[in-house]
Parts: structure tokens; sequence; C-alpha cells
């Protein structure tokens, strides 16, 4: 098991917890330690439990565990909340000056520091949450002065003057543990040569956004997808492109719709609720061939459910949504980096097959901010495939006998060309309506057949031809199959580590290809028992994959509205593999 | 863009399947001559529609088209006009269209002030559904799903752009075939959003709202000396229940459409062939 730590800063929405932790991970990140963070918050701006939790190792980490050896807590709500995570050898700091009372739960150490009285003496009571990072590193034996480059990074564009008064807060914290208390709770966080970059999940998308030629995005404000639109709002520019904040999501997908036929790569993206609203447009988007990226960040619904929690209850929806049949391709990244590096595919198959793609990630994913080094988003990787966009020359093969230019051409690959406004004899109508190669609407039998079989030979060329591989942890022959998809491959692959050490052999598969996806049926007939982990009540992945196998498998669902931990998913497997298979 | 392009090459070869007599013959008519009249040709013109009579517009008409989601013409407009500053964008929709299903989006695209044209063909009625009350209806208008009239007054489609900050608003008769022409050729020539409503008669299911109504109550506002310039002219003739317009009803000379206003200038459509030269910033970035 990683020589791990578990640390948290807790407290109400707006006492800058987001921005104290991330400051904790990037100091962590300089030092060459890799990290793990998530989040627990409340829709609302101000007031409710919000906390930002950590786990750091020298090795890799890719899951959060339910243990928690530092808390910081400014209010009493924060312990209260994890005291089940809190055990004999764990510290909280917390500051005894404040008007409440601290409850500290039996066994752990309470580290009372006058946080606010040494924030006001360095500069102002602002600072308390940095006197408590300071206090942190004393107590895990972590160097203040990897806090410094951190506090630059955050607070440089307000002057010298702040951050110097937040080092020297961070400082005071530190020097006062150091002299006021003498802790032996045996953490000392190792530092290595290496550097990371510290990214969430949907910041990894619009990086991949911008990496595959992504110039114009449309959406609606929505948690929590939201933070793909400001990472691309200011960026997105910088190449020429554009970010529209549309007045609802119906608008969003048509505008980016409308981008798309104008020859840019376009995308937008939302959470469950806005996908409700943008599936009225599903059906063209495919109908008329337009190439299109649309993110579902999932949480927890249905209607508005709880918005600020983890689920992946929209996997039917991403196959299934809209009326009628609508070809498209869903890809749903499993790991951060998988995040970029799926969103470039995802524009590439859009372009290729000028259909839409959904791409699936959550709430959980795009909260959580992971260490990598930056080679693994090696931007000489990124391969650009534009698919049949014709030019001016172009154009000539695609043209009837008649010159007009044939934009449903019925090809054997089931792909037509695309050619853009301004392309000279490229001019064509698409639309909603079925239509012949021409894109004049048509109800005759023979050509409605002719457009439906090519537009699904579309998808069958590209099952056939594109790679829709898995990915594939712990022993590949164990007798033990465990099957997920989205986000929980990180806990899943550290389960395979508390498993492997009670002598349970487990294979891990992965998928990040929805539709088209996988043929999973050899991998199950070689397994003895087959569990398929997915954070929703009633198995969506799972039934799919009884659908294609026609196997029963065991099933492994939480919708708490909180992610898989490692140590959790590891005593679910056991128990599981335990029980009968269901009938 | 050619000189010697011909209204005629913006003709599909597709035969409108409208009503004889629609009004939308005589719209669309003009949107051609206006299209052809200010410089466009086919392969630099993009033409949106939504859904219903109106909406056939995009397969009776020759450019690059979409005919897309009822009510969501608007929205496709702006999306192609931002990837696409250097193609002209004109978007044509109805009355259930655009100031129904549409509506939400007609605020908002005329706010945004995306430099396209905006072509309403009102005919005060569902035309393609055969027959029922539409926000341009009048109040006392009965129709199969309003025995008694919508018993609501009409949304006046000037007035809420006027509301919206519009920088053009317009409205022509689709039988005056070169008023017509003008006023969609000024909506084109507009820098930014250029909104006309037209009234294009449904000689099917509207008996009230005919030829001979707008012919003997039409009132142009060219002859009558009206300044479109003036917001507060425009707005007595806009907020003016009592009588039917034509023209040019305001036009702000000092509009600054969306993409110069916020920089958007590239064909978004032109991307190099790997990640962009310097992205490896974006990477770092996150340290």
């Amino acid at each position: 098991m990683a020589e791990d730590l578990n640390w948290a800063v807790g407290g109400e929405a707006g006492d800058g917890i987001d921005s104290t932790g991330k400051i904790f991970a990037q100091a962590l990140a300089r030092a060459g330690r890799h990290v793990f963070t998530s989040k627990d918050f409340a829709s609302r701006i101000r007031g409710g439990y919000t906390a930002y939790k950590i786990r750091t190792a020298v090795e890799d980490v890719q899951s959060v565990v339910d243990r928690l050896d530092i808390l910081v807590a400014l209010t009493q709500r924060t312990i209260d909340e994890n005291v089940d995570e809190l055990h004999d050898g764990s510290a909280i700091i917390y500051d005894g000056e404040r008007s409440w009372e601290a409850d500290i739960p039996d066994g752990a150490t309470a580290v009372d520091v006058p946080l606010k009285s040494l924030a006001e003496e360095a500069g102002g009571a602002i600072m308390r949450n940095i006197v408590a990072l300071g206090a942190a590193c004393e107590i895990t034996g972590f160097d203040v002065e990897y806090l410094d480059e951190a506090l630059e990074k955050r607070f440089g564009g307000k002057g010298s003057k702040i951050v110097q008064n937040n080092k020297a807060a961070a400082r005071a914290g530190q020097e006062y543990v150091q002299a006021n208390y003498d802790l032996d709770l045996g953490y000392d966080l190792e530092v290595t040569d290496e550097d990371y970059v510290l990214l969430n999940g949907n910041e990894a998308i619009g990086m991949g956004a911008l990496a595959a030629g992504c110039r114009f995005y449309a959406g609606y404000p929505i948690t929590p997808a939201t933070s793909i639109m400001e990472y691309l709002t200011g960026r997105i520019e910088e190449y020429g492109g554009h970010v529209v904040q549309a007045e609802d999501e119906l608008s969003a997908i048509n505008m980016a719709l409308g981008a798309a036929r104008g020859g840019a790569r376009s995308m937008t993206a939302t959470s469950g609720a806005g996908v409700d609203l943008m599936t009225e447009t599903f059906g063209l988007v495919a109908t008329s061939e337009t190439p299109l990226v649309i993110t579902d960040v999932q949480r927890s619904g249905p209607s508005t459910g709880m918005p600020t929690k983890q689920e992946q209850g929209d996997l039917n929806m991403a196959l299934y949504a809209g009326h009628g049949e609508v070809p498209r391709f869903v890809v749903a990244p499993t790991t951060i980096t998988e995040c970029f590096w799926k969103t470039i595919k995802a524009f590439n198959l859009a372009e290729k097959y000028n259909t839409p793609v959904f791409l699936v990630s959550d709430l959980a994913m795009s909260v959580t901010e992971q260490t990598f080094p930056p080679e693994a988003f090696d931007m000489d990787d990124v391969e650009i495939d534009r698919g049949k966009l014709v030019d001016d020359d172009g154009v000539d093969e695609w043209l009837d006998s008649q010159g007009r230019f044939r934009a449903h051409a019925v090809t054997d690959d089931g792909v037509s060309p695309r050619a853009k406004p301004g392309t000279v004899d490229g001019a064509h109508m698409s639309t909603g309506l079925e239509h012949d190669e021409l894109g004049r609407r048509t109800e005759a039998q023979d050509e409605r057949v002719r457009q439906v079989d090519k537009r699904n030979r579309k998808v069958e060329t590209a099952k056939n031809t594109e790679e829709w591989e898995y990915r594939d942890f712990g022993d590949p022959d164990a007798d033990n199959l465990v099957i997920s998809w989205g986000s929980n491959e990180g806990a899943l692959v550290e389960a395979l580590e508390y498993l492997e050490d009670d002598g349970i052999d487990v294979r891990v598969i992965s998928v990040p290809y929805i539709f088209p996806r996988p043929d999973l049926t050899e991998e199950i007939e070689a397994a003895e028992e087959t569990i398929v982990v997915e954070c929703n009540a009633t198995g969506q992945f799972a039934d799919v994959i009884e659908h294609d196998t026609l196997t029963r498998v065991k099933r492994i669902n939480k919708y708490t509205g909180v992610r898989f931990k490692a140590d959790e998913l590891a005593e679910e497997i056991t128990d599981q593999l335990s029980e009968e298979v269901p009938a | 863009m050619s000189s010697d392009v011909r209204f005629t090459d913006f003709k599909s070869d597709k035969q409108p399947t409208w009503c004889p007599g629609c009004g939308d013959f005589g719209t669309m008519n003009g949107m051609m001559k206006a299209l052809a009249g200010t410089g466009n040709d086919p392969d630099n013109t993009f033409v949106v529609a939504g859904i219903g009579c109106s909406g056939k517009i995009g397969t009776y008409m020759h450019s690059y088209a979409l005919h897309g989601v009822h009510g969501r013409a608007l929205p496709v407009g702006t999306g192609v006009k931002m990837a696409r500053p250097d193609i002209e964008v004109m978007v044509a929709g109805g009355d259930g269209d655009g100031y129904s299903i549409g509506a939400g989006h007609f605020v908002h695209a005329v706010r945004r002030n995306v430099d396209m044209s905006y072509v309403v063909m009102d005919n005060r009625i569902y035309g393609l559904t055969k027959g029922q009350a539409s926000p341009t209806s009048r109040s006392d208008f009965e129709t199969s799903t309003t025995p008694e009239g919508p018993q609501q007054p009409p949304v006046n489609p000037l007035a809420l752009a006027l509301a919206s900050g519009a920088t053009f608003i317009a409205q022509s008769f689709a039988s005056d075939a070169l008023r017509h022409q003008e006023i969609v050729e000024a909506a084109i020539e507009h820098d930014g959003f250029g909104f006309v409503n037209v009234f294009s008669p449904c000689v099917t299911f509207n008996d009230v709202d005919t030829y001979d109504y707008f012919r003997d109550t039409l009132v142009d506002l060219e002859e009558a000396g009206h300044d479109p310039n003036d917001y507060e002219s425009a707005k007595e003739v806009i907020l003016d229940a009592d009588k039917e317009y034509q023209g040019v009803m305001y036009q702000d000379e000092q509009s600054v459409p969306y993409h110069e206003q916020h920089g958007v200038t590239e064909d978004m459509s032109e991307i190099p062939d790997g990640a962009p030269e310097d992205a490896m910033d974006l990477v770092r970035e996150f340290y």
C-alpha cells in the first residue's frame, strides 16, 4: 500500500476552503509528491459544510480512502462530518480562540492554533487558513518553503506585499506548532525531484478541446460542467476561437451546431439536466450529419437531484436520447489524462464520421485534481483527422451530373463528404427532414432506406476500423473479473492492492467506450465471476453488458452521491464474490 | 464574390409547395433579390430556417443552408456567423418559430447584435398545422383551438426587439416587392442584427390579415418622412397599435456587431494538422 497521507481542510462555503486546499495540493506537487483531491460541497454560495481533501503519496494515487490523518477544521461540523474517518493518529488543527468549542473525538490529537490572531499579526485575519497550512506543514514534517511557490501563484497578482504576508502567515503557523507542541504522530512527508502538473477532469477536457482544434464553444452554466467553459474562456481566443454563454441549453447546442456547419470544430458541455434540453436537437445533429462533441459531466439526478453530488446515471440517456434512431458515438473517459485524450478522439470521431459524439464524464472527475508528469499530455502525440472535409478542388468528385454537391452521398463506408461554406460549388442544404443525397426533403421509400442505411453504415465502419479498446488491470488470468466504466477506474486499480493483500486475484476491465464498445463475451466466459461496478442504482452498464454477452453479472452500485473509495470497493468486491450469482 | 450573380442563382430546383398566392413566395423572392443585390453568392451565403411554412425556404433557395429544429434558427445562425465572420448569414422564420417557441432566442439574438439578417414571415396564423392561433394573431381571431379568439393581446415583435436593444428594426409587406427587397437589403447591409418582420399573408387560413387588408392600411414610413435614426420617433411608430407600417423603423448607426465587439474575426474552420505549436504551454500552466 502506498505510504499515503490524507489531509483535509473544511469549513463553510465562502471560507476560502478550495483555494486553501489547492495551495497545499500545489505545494505537494512542487515537492514531487503525487496528489489526488476530492471535494465535499453544496449547491450554495455561502454557508453549509464544504471540504477539500487531499490524498498524497510518493507513488501515484488514484483514489480517496476512508481515512483522514490531518484535518484543518474551521467549524465543528467539519469535525462531525469526518468523525468516522479520524483515527488514533489523526491531528485536528483548529482555532481555540474562535467562538465554538471544539469537540475533539477520542484518540485524535487536538492542535489548537490561534489561527486568526497569528494571521492578524502577519497582516490580516483573512490569512488564517494559510496559518493553518503552516501548522499542517510542521505536523507532517513538510518544509514550509514548498508553500511559497503556490502562494506566489495564488496571490502574485495582488502584489508582492500580499505574497510576503502570506508567506509570513504560513511560517507563523509552523513556528507556533513547533514552539507549543511536541508531536510525534509519525508523519514525515518525503519529497522527490519530480515536478508534477495538477489539474482536474474538466480542465483536461478543455485542454483536450484546444489541442484538438476546437474553436467554438457554447454553453449554459451548470454544475459540474461550467468549469470547462471557464477554462476555455480566455484561452480559446488565443487560437482565434470564441466562447458564448447562451441563453439556455437549447440555444447552446444549436449555436455549437451552427459553428460546426460553418466548418469549425465545435463543442458544448452540460450536465444531465442540460442534456435533457439538448436532446431536442440531438437528432438534427445526427441526421444533418454534423460533427459535434457534446459533453455530459454527470451529476446526481433525476430532475434537480443532488446537483453537487456524484452519479453515473446518464449512461442510458447517452445511448438512447432522442426520438427515432439516432446514430452516435459515446465515449466515457476513465481518468483525468483520458479526459484529455478522449476529448481529442471525440473530435476526430465526430469529423471522420460526421456524427455527434457524446463525451461522458462525471462530477467526481470534474472536481478531482490530480498530479501527472507533464509528458502525460504530450502535445506532439496529438493527431487531427478532419475526415472527408473537401476543398474547392475536392468538391468536383462529389457533384452530380447537374453540378450539385452531394452532401449526403451514399458511399460504401457510409461517410459522405463535408463542404464548409465558402467552398466553391459546395453549396447545399442539410435538414432534420429525411432527405436525398443533395439534402432535399424526401419521403420516397427507397431514398429513406438508403439514407438510414448509410448513416448506420458509418457506425459499422467505425466499429470495424477504429480501436475501441478497454483498459486492463490486475491479473489477466484471474477467475474474478470486475468491469467498470467512467471514473471508477482509479479506485478499482487501488482496490486491487487491498484484494491482493487478502489473496484475492481480480482482473479489472475499465471501459472508456460505451458505443461502440468492446465485446467482452470472451473475457466474461473466461472468468468464473463477473461484477460490474458503477455509480448508479439500477446498473445501467451491467444491463448493457448482460445484453451483449447474454450472461448474468453481479453488480456493485453506489448512489449515495459520493464516489467509490478504494478500500470500500475492495470490501464490496470481497463480499460479492462470496455471494450467489443472481438468477 | 462574383459580381455577376443573379437572384435566380439563389433558387433551388425544388418547386415550392406553399399554397398558390402564399405571401412566402414574395417574401422569398425579395430575400433572394436582396442577397444578390448586396453582392452575395450562394457559395458564400448561409441560410438558416426553422419549422413551419417559413422553414421550407431553405429547400427552395440555393445556398449553404440548414433547416433545423422548431424555434432554434437564430442560435444556429449565431453559431455559423461566429465561426465564419466571412460568410453572409440570413435566418428565416415565421411568427410561430420566432415569437412563440423561439421567443427566448429572439430576445437574446437581438441583444447579441450578431451581424446577420432575420426575416420573419409573419402571417399571424399557424398555417402548416392548418390554422391555429399564432402569437401575432388578433385577440378575437377565431381558430380551431381558440373558438373565441386567443383573448390575449398579440405579441408586438417590433417592440420586443426594441426592448431587447435592437439596432435595426424594420417591417415589410411581401406583396410590395420592391420595398420589401430594399428593406431586406438594408437589413443585410446593417452592421449588426437586421430584423425584418414581413407581412406575409396566409391565403388559406387567415381571412382577416389579407393582401387587401394590408394594401388598404399600410403606411410607408419612407413616404411619411420617418427618421429611422431617431429613437423616439421609432418608439412611437413601433408602439402605435392603430396602424400597420412598412419601412425601416429604427436603425442605430453606431451599431457595433458582436464579432467586432468581441474580436471574433477569424475563420474558425481553419486549424493546424496537430496540436497548436505552443500547446505545451497549456500543460505548463498547471504547474
